[in-house]
């Protein structure tokens, strides 16, 4: 493994700085930003013959807990965009007996995965992080844009990976990050807005999926085979389950969350939280 | 050479030698070598120096011939019309420095009151821990007949780390981090002229009686340093001594070396 | 152009120069490290050396290699040379202090040293400096640009509007651990923990301090927001704020004496052409419980007397306006990250918010006489047997008179004739005291005479009450005494007396000279 995770700006400015010629960086460029990735599978070609979609549920079994009201009335302009009892948190979302923002990834038997192309997006609108829960390749571009025109702060906080902290104070800048290797999950936090959090998890593959609004999750172009796949939530922990995919087929795969599992250990890439006996300082909204 | 044959300039010599070590030597030459002391105050270096200048003077008028000669370059200087120039000088340079002086005595002064402090003030001969008694005068470390130095200093140095570390600093230089908010500056464990000059009973003392168990030749009112005994057990304190020792390099003085001096005096 | 392509090649030549002038042993090192460093930092490097709890910001962790000082990018690792800077100057404000009696040649084997204990050293290039352009230079209107590109990065959510690390965001910020963190004050330079000068100041601009909130602001500026320029007057302007230098110690207030009225409250005009003195403040480490960690570092004082009357301002930086439930989550973090020596635990409510909420509070300590001699009361609140003179202020009950015999015993006097007010704006307290010179029962003022004085503060928003205080040591005031005709007239007759003198003395050397 390599230290790679740059903020390729600042890497275009040492790449350039001592033959002085100054300039922009081109936030997408890859300039000096992918040196590593040797933790990752070496890149495979897949034949689309031989794939198949993993598609299931998040189920969730008892009672959410409410959750809080989120204080937005120092930045008003974001206040203004939650009509009724919003904003609240969104720690955990469930609706119609399925629960969203649960991360899946497939965490064995894969051998091998096609080499990260395109780009994830991580939004910051209306004072929160759209998604709040992302997943991303390692060595995929991240973009970061701000949609809102006041300052935010990106602070990515991983262990395995090196982590950044950037400033966007105003719409439309956009910051292109990426991390080497895999880890789940890399917590991200706005430092200026205490509420806005968000996890990224970072696989060696492009075979995961964050739940959506109703639990339901999809991934496909999955190689044909028996798979570990284990799901992750911020309040509810890590749960393990196995699928097998066949060829042109779609393979069925589903969690089951409850209320009482409140409170469980959750993984992050590494314990953070050190000598601290408060509370769990990085659940993000 | 001739020259310094002549009374007036060794006269001259003599008293400006006598100043400058009164009022720089004893205060910031000494210390350089290691020597406890402090700067000389004004009015005493004045009295000293006048002391001089009468010795001088007497030593000058005892011998007709000497006196004389001494009296030579003065009164020429009074009389002689090749010297009428440094005389007008000197009729307005001596008055003017008279009046500077005497500005400088009535102007209203907003310096700090001088203090005077006993850095390290004589130890009694026993103290109380606690409420119980500890002779002092021939006390040893008793650490250092028992267990093992690394073990000793490892003790030490956590106790150190936490509670001494605020004002005492990291290096041990009384330079901690606290350190400029505290008047008198903490002691610098690193200077000749504190570690090794003290037995480990005086450096106990110190640290378990702290500022308030000063005598009052050691302003125990301004002193920012706890009295140790109360958050330390004594075997602590002891191993802090030995830190102090084995970090800054430096060796106690033993009860031997303290009784010589005391012969000597 | 030939110029140009010589300073380059001196440039890059220093560049590679740098790291090769460092000896690097890491096993001298690791000798270096247990002696001076581990017992902070931990045996194995990973910030929780035996005391570590009872410092914030905590100690580095070095197996996470994240470093606030650098020339480097935002997430990358330090140059060699930031490291040696580090250890060379240390981290002003923190407890980290500069190792300036370390050789070079320990310095750098101390760095293998620590390098060794991350993963992520060694790995690809070694790291390089950020090209941080040219300066254009300061001035007035550099100053007026700083200040604008100060709002267009929206510096104050954090270090508030006049830089005191008092913006709204200051009460959430919390470090890589999740410890509560300050924004810093920018008005007291002299403990920025990355340095001081307006070239310091750029760096952590473009940089950023990782493992802090403090964000690089690099993809703000090549995204257009200010402009490389802009960024460079803004470290001028934050370096205008204050002070570069911890301000000198003089150790006695002048306390003037005013020809008309003296000012009638803190915020009186004529404040500004009144001499400030500044006095440090450490945290009270000499009885337990004992404040590892103060928010109050000192105060400035200024006064003013009539003859009848002496007034004081005093003003300290201090960012939460106690008690001020927005600044709950601070209290309690802080409650939880730091190592409180045994103080009673504020309890929390069944929501997590704290059950006290304690002021903000100051106190002025003199004795009850001008001691006539060396002698006074104990430094520290007095002592049953002498005990101290205070004028106690807090944030809820105002200004009033005690007798102090030690840090937690006071006896109200409620006949004291002392008044006074306290107003907080931008993160920065102002206390104005009145009071006769003269009083039957406590202090009287005497002028021309320098009177013991000592100052403590308190925080509560950071759980600060009783004995975990801010406190200084003795210092003085002195009432300037009316002017006086003395001052003219003896050094006149001294010269006049010693000319006549010198007349007679040469007027009869020359008549014997003659005879």
């Amino acid at each position: 493994m390599r230290l790679d995770l740059r903020n390729s700006s600042a890497a275009m400015f040492v790449a350039l700085g001592i033959a002085a010629c100054g300039g922009g960086g081109d936030a997408g460029s890859s300039g000096g930003g992918d040196t590593g990735g040797g933790a990752a599978p070496p890149a495979a070609t897949i034949d689309p013959a031989t794939v198949g979609t993993i598609s299931g549920m998040i189920n969730f079994a008892g009672d959410a807990p409410a959750m809080r009201a989120v204080d937005m009335s120092g930045e008003p302009d974001c206040a203004a965009a939650y009509t009724g009892g919003g904003p609240m948190t969104q720690s955990v979302l469930a609706s119609g007996g399925g629960l969203a923002n649960v991360f899946v990834y497939l965490s064995g038997g894969v051998s091998g995965a096609p080499a990260a192309s395109g780009a994830v997006t991580l939004n910051q609108e209306n004072c929160r992080y759209a998604p709040h829960v992302l997943g991303a390749q390692a060595g995929q571009d991240i973009q970061i844009t701000n949609s809102d025109n006041l300052l935010h702060n990106i602070n990515a906080s991983p262990t395995t990976n090196r982590g950044f902290n950037i400033s966007q104070p105003r719409a439309g800048i956009t910051s292109t990050q990426k991390f080497a290797s895999a880890e789940v999950m890399v917590p991200v936090r706005c430092d200026v807005h205490g509420w806005m959090g968000a996890y990224i998890g970072v696989v060696d593959h492009p075979y995961f999926a964050v739940s959506g609004a109703n639990g339901s999750f999809r991934i496909a172009n999955v190689p044909a085979g028996t798979y570990t796949a284990t799901a992750w939530h911020e309040e509810y922990g890590e749960m393990t389950g196995s699928v097998t995919v066949t060829a042109g087929g779609s393979a069925d795969l589903s969690f089951d969350y409850s209320a009482s599992m409140a409170g469980a250990d959750v993984p992050l890439g590494e314990p953070l939280v050190v000598g601290h006996d408060g509370a769990h300082t990085h659940a993000g909204q | 050479m001739k020259g310094l044959r002549h009374p007036f300039l060794q006269g001259a010599i003599v008293i400006a030698v006598g100043f400058v070590i009164f009022k720089y030597v004893i205060g910031y030459v000494l210390p350089v070598f290691g020597i406890a002391s402090a700067p000389v105050p004004a009015s005493v270096v004045f009295q000293y120096t006048l002391t001089v200048l009468v010795g001088v003077l007497l030593y000058m008028s005892a011998e007709e011939s000497r006196w004389e000669k001494f009296r030579e370059p003065l009164k020429r200087t009074m009389v002689d019309h090749d010297r009428r120039r440094l005389r007008g000088v000197l009729m307005v340079a001596i008055p003017a420095l008279v009046g500077w002086l005497a500005y400088q005595n009535v102007k209203p002064s907003f310096g700090a009151p001088a203090t005077l402090r006993s850095v390290h003030p004589a130890p009694p001969n026993q103290i109380t821990y606690r409420g119980l008694p500890i002779e002092l005068r021939g006390l040893e470390n008793p650490l250092r007949h028992s267990g093992t130095l690394e073990e000793h200093v490892a003790v030490g140095r956590a106790i150190y780390t936490k509670n001494c570390v605020p004002c005492h600093g990291d290096r041990l230089d009384g330079d901690g981090h606290f350190a400029g908010a505290f008047n008198p500056i903490p002691a610098d464990f690193t200077a000749p002229g504190t570690l090794p000059q003290l037995t480990e009973s005086f450096v106990f003392w110190r640290i378990a009686k702290g500022g308030p168990g000063l005598p009052q030749e050691g302003a125990p009112w301004n002193s920012a340093m706890p009295a140790w005994e109360n958050i330390l057990e004594q075997d602590e304190i002891w191993a802090t001594i030995i830190y102090l020792y084995e970090q800054s390099g430096a060796s106690p003085r033993t009860w031997e070396a303290e009784g010589e001096e005391g012969a000597e005096e | 152009m030939r110029l140009h392509q010589a300073v380059r090649f001196a440039v890059l030549a220093l560049f590679l120069a740098v790291p090769a002038a460092v000896a690097q042993d890491a096993a001298a090192g690791k000798a270096v490290y247990d002696l001076w460093c581990a017992e902070c930092h931990g045996a194995e490097g990973l910030g929780d050396g035996s005391a570590a709890n009872a410092m914030l910001p905590r100690p580095r962790n070095f197996s996470e290699a994240r470093y606030q000082v650098r020339t480097t990018g935002s997430g990358e690792l330090p140059t060699d040379a930031d490291l040696v800077n580090v250890i060379q100057n240390g981290l002003p404000g923190t407890t980290m202090p500069g190792w300036p009696n370390l050789s070079d040649s320990e310095t750098g084997d101390v760095i293998a040293y620590i390098k060794s204990f991350s993963r992520f050293f060694g790995q690809g290039d070694a790291p390089q400096a950020m090209d941080f352009g040219r300066d254009p230079g300061g001035g007035p209107a550099a100053l007026e640009a700083g200040a604008a590109a100060y709002l267009a990065l929206e510096c104050e959510a954090c270090h508030g509007s006049t830089g005191r690390g008092d913006g709204t965001s200051a009460p959430t910020l919390e470090d890589w651990r999740g410890l509560p963190i300050r924004a810093a004050d920018l008005t007291e330079a002299w403990a920025l923990n990355g340095g001081s000068s307006v070239e310091d100041i750029h760096t952590r601009v473009l940089t950023g301090l990782d493992g802090t909130p403090m964000p690089a602001a690099i993809d703000a500026m090549n995204g257009g927001v200010v402009t490389p320029d802009e960024v460079w007057q803004l470290a001028h302007y934050v370096a205008s704020l204050g002070a570069r230098e911890t301000p000198p110690l003089l150790e006695v207030v002048r306390v003037g004496r005013a020809d008309g009225a003296l000012p009638a409250d803190g915020s009186d005009a004529e404040w500004e052409d009144v001499e400030a003195f500044h006095f440090p403040l450490g945290g009270q480490v000499i009885e337990i419980p004992r404040n590892f960690a103060p928010t109050v570092d000192g105060v400035w004082v200024q006064g003013m007397h009539d003859g009848s009357d002496i007034v004081l301002r005093l003003q300290w930086n201090d960012p939460s306006r106690s008690p001020d439930p927005l600044w709950d989550e601070w209290q309690v973090k802080l409650m939880g990250a730091l190592d409180m020596d045994g103080a009673d635990s504020i309890a929390l409510d069944s929501l997590g918010a704290p059950t006290l909420r304690p002021a903000d509070a100051f106190t002025v300590q003199f004795p009850f006489e001008i001691p006539e001699d060396n002698e006074r009361p104990y430094f520290l609140a007095g002592s049953a047997r002498n005990p101290v003179y205070l004028w106690r202020w807090n944030s809820q009950d105002g200004v009033s008179a005690a007798r102090g015999r030690g840090m937690e015993s006071f006896e109200d006097l409620v006949d004291d004739p002392v008044v006074g007010d306290a107003s907080w704006a931008d993160g920065r307290w102002t206390l104005y005291v009145r009071r006769s010179i003269q009083s039957e029962d406590a202090l009287s003022f005497t002028d021309g005479v320098a009177i013991p004085v000592a100052f403590s503060a308190w925080d509560g928003s950071s759980a600060e009450m009783g004995k975990r205080a801010s406190i200084s040591s003795w210092y003085y005031v002195l009432l300037e005494q009316p002017p006086s005709s003395t001052v003219v007239v003896t050094p006149l007759i001294a010269m006049l007396l010693t000319g006549a003198f010198g007349l007679v003395l040469v007027r009869r050397a020359q008549d014997r000279g003659r005879a």
